[in-house]
């Protein structure tokens, strides 16, 4: 059989008397995009942080690429091609937003390349033109909107050149048209290639989202979390009319929204 | 000759259009020439020993910038490396006989060892408790020196070392030199990409680890080099003062350095070296002239206070970024510092604001 590229075995994370994640168990293939959906305190965030360490798991194994990952430091997994965002934004708030970014590109899994990549500053420009907010480049971070903030997370996730991108709410606090820009961004980036100094390997993505619509449109597989189980994994057409997500995620008596 | 006045030229140029176009590069040029042509000015004994230890702390209280200040690793005992470093060149040059320039070096590694030893144990600490940690360290060390007074003296210490130099002027230029050297050193390791994953780990450090950096590695680089800067200064101040006692390892070294180091202004290499420039020498002509009313005996260390008090009321950055904001504005779009009388950015142009 084959190695799947990220499998998780019966995930569980327990804070004091909160199990967050109850045995979660899934696997990804190489070019998928994975819709991460559920309701607020359904353990989507932790599932994230815990495949990419920065929370150990209570029991249960995530392995990437044959490798078993589980409890690894959160740097040696994102070296490894894991990369993350973090819901509520975390910038170095009193860093220009270039060297927010060029710490990323500082990470050995980043400067592995080249000559050409090495030079850090200009691929974190690069990294930031991608993200579209190269022209704040210089500005403190602590002065971005909410929505450059998301961008920015997401340059620095990308600047780390994952095989694996994990994002958490990209489209959280953005605008409609924000919205359709950071989609097409990271369908783009799914597609993979250059930019710039930037090379994306078309990465692989879970992706948290609460904005259904906007996510349907890039997502190949969308899997459910309820209470820290897994209630739905399959197709987004067929998984948002499933009753049970409806009733789980809408409470009794909504509608699909697909 | 003709080599020689086009390097004269180049040099006259780039004094032109790089140096004398900020205030606050006019001011470290006057500085270090300032620093260089003391003894030329006077040769007084008790001037230069006070600029040779003033000096000595500047590269203490720069190296502690560097990993409190720039790495955010709240050191409360940095007095440890000063008098770990006091204490193994002083054993290295009685006992084995080493001269200076190579006691200081091995008692400067001796310092990156202790920052090793604390800085394994510190590194899961945050805050407050890593500052309660390395609080107690020097203490520690205290007390295991007057346990063994056969080797170190106990609370006499050791003394009889080797002079520096032969004479004070060559001291005071040994140690201003170093300080300048030092003190450039550090401030090119924070201004380079290891300086911004340093300023990174100060800011978030879950959010450094996320970005794939080794973020254990680099604290303890912190400790190590910080180590290794402020144990070049125990070891200049152990050969200067030709003796190594307990109270290179006092409480009151380590909150002085502090002291120095936030009223020059923190993360910023020349804020703390311009801080301990300013209050030694004040202290001492404050002594002086205090020593003419021997009615207010305390008097020194309340002005002292007051004046560190009133600065960080009124400047909370620090009195140097305080200065520096005052007389020099960031262009708005190119983020290049001019001088603030300047109506455009002398880079791109734009209007200042």
């Amino acid at each position: 059989m084959a190695q799947s590229f990220l499998e998780v075995k019966n995930l569980r994370k327990e804070f004091g008397g909160l199990t967050a994640t109850n045995d979660v168990s899934f696997s990804m293939g190489r070019n998928e995009i994975i819709g991460l959906i559920g309701p607020n305190g359904a353990g989507k965030t932790t599932l994230l942080r815990l495949i990419a360490g920065i929370l150990k798991p209570t029991s249960g194994s995530i392995s990437f690429k044959g490798k078993n990952i589980t409890g690894s430091k959160a740097w040696d997994i994102v070296n490894m091609g894991v990369a993350s965002t973090f819901q509520n934004m975390r910038p170095f708030r009193r860093l220009p937003i270039v060297a927010n970014v060029m710490v990323s590109c500082l990470s050995p899994r980043s400067m592995r390349g080249g000559e050409w990549v090495k030079k850090v500053e200009a691929k974190a420009m690069d990294a930031l033109e991608f993200a579209g907010i190269s022209d704040v480049a210089l500005e403190k971070a602590s002065t971005l909107s909410q929505g450059d903030l998301k961008r920015l997370e997401v340059a620095r996730a990308v600047a780390t050149d994952p095989e694996l991108l994990i994002l958490d709410e990209p489209f959280g606090g953005l605008s409609p048209a924000e919205t359709d820009l950071m989609a097409k961004s990271v369908a783009r980036l799914h597609r993979g290639g250059r930019f710039g100094r930037l090379h994306s390997e078309g990465p692989a993505m879970i992706i948290i989202e609460h904005k259904l619509q906007q996510l349907m449109k890039i997502v190949d597989r969308i899997i459910v979390l309820n209470f820290g189980t897994i209630l739905a994994d399959g197709a987004p057409d067929v998984v948002v009319n499933d009753p049970k997500v409806i009733e789980a995620y809408l409470g009794d008596g909504g509608t699909s929204c697909s | 000759m003709r080599i020689v006045v086009a390097y004269t030229r180049r040099m006259l140029k780039i004094l032109r259009s790089e140096v004398l176009v900020l205030p606050s590069r006019v001011a470290v040029l006057v500085f270090v020439i300032a620093i260089l042509a003391l003894p030329l000015v006077t040769q007084d004994y008790y001037i230069l020993r006070i600029m040779i230890l003033t000096s000595i702390f500047a590269i203490l209280a720069a190296s502690w910038d560097l990993l409190s200040g720039f790495t955010g690793q709240m050191n409360f005992g940095h007095a440890l490396f000063f008098g770990v470093s006091a204490y193994v060149t002083a054993l290295l040059n009685l006992n084995l006989g080493f001269p200076p320039y190579f006691s200081i070096p091995l008692g400067a590694m001796g310092a990156v060892l202790t920052g090793l030893i604390v800085g394994i144990p510190c590194l899961r600490l945050k805050g407050s408790y890593l500052a309660l940690t390395t609080l107690a360290f020097p203490i520690i060390l205290m007390g295991i020196v007057f346990a063994i007074p056969g080797i170190t003296g106990g609370e006499l210490g050791l003394s009889g070392l080797t002079k520096l130099t032969g004479s004070r002027v060559n001291d005071y230029y040994v140690t201003s030199i170093l300080m300048l050297v030092l003190g450039g050193i550090m401030w090119k390791i924070t201004d380079s990409n290891t300086g911004i994953i340093l300023h990174a780990i100060r800011e978030d450090e879950v959010a450094a680890r996320a970005a794939g950096i080794n973020t254990t590695r680099y604290k303890l680089l912190a400790f190590c080099l910080s180590g290794f800067f402020a144990g070049i200064a125990g070891g200049l101040y152990a050969h200067f003062m030709r003796l190594a006692g307990p109270s290179t390892l006092e409480i009151g070294l380590s909150f002085q350095v502090i002291i120095w180091s936030v009223f020059g202004g923190m993360v910023s290499i020349y804020g703390p070296i311009a801080g301990v420039y300013i209050l030694n020498p004040f202290m001492e002509v404050l002594r002086v002239i205090l020593d003419n009313f021997p009615s207010l005996p305390e008097m020194r260390m309340f002005i002292f206070a007051a004046l560190v008090l009133l600065t960080l009321r009124f400047m909370p950055e620090g009195l140097i970024p305080w200065l520096r904001d005052k007389v020099e504005t960031e262009c708005p779009r190119c983020k290049v510092r001019n001088v603030a009388f300047r109506r455009s950015c002398r880079i791109c142009n734009a209007a200042m604001t």
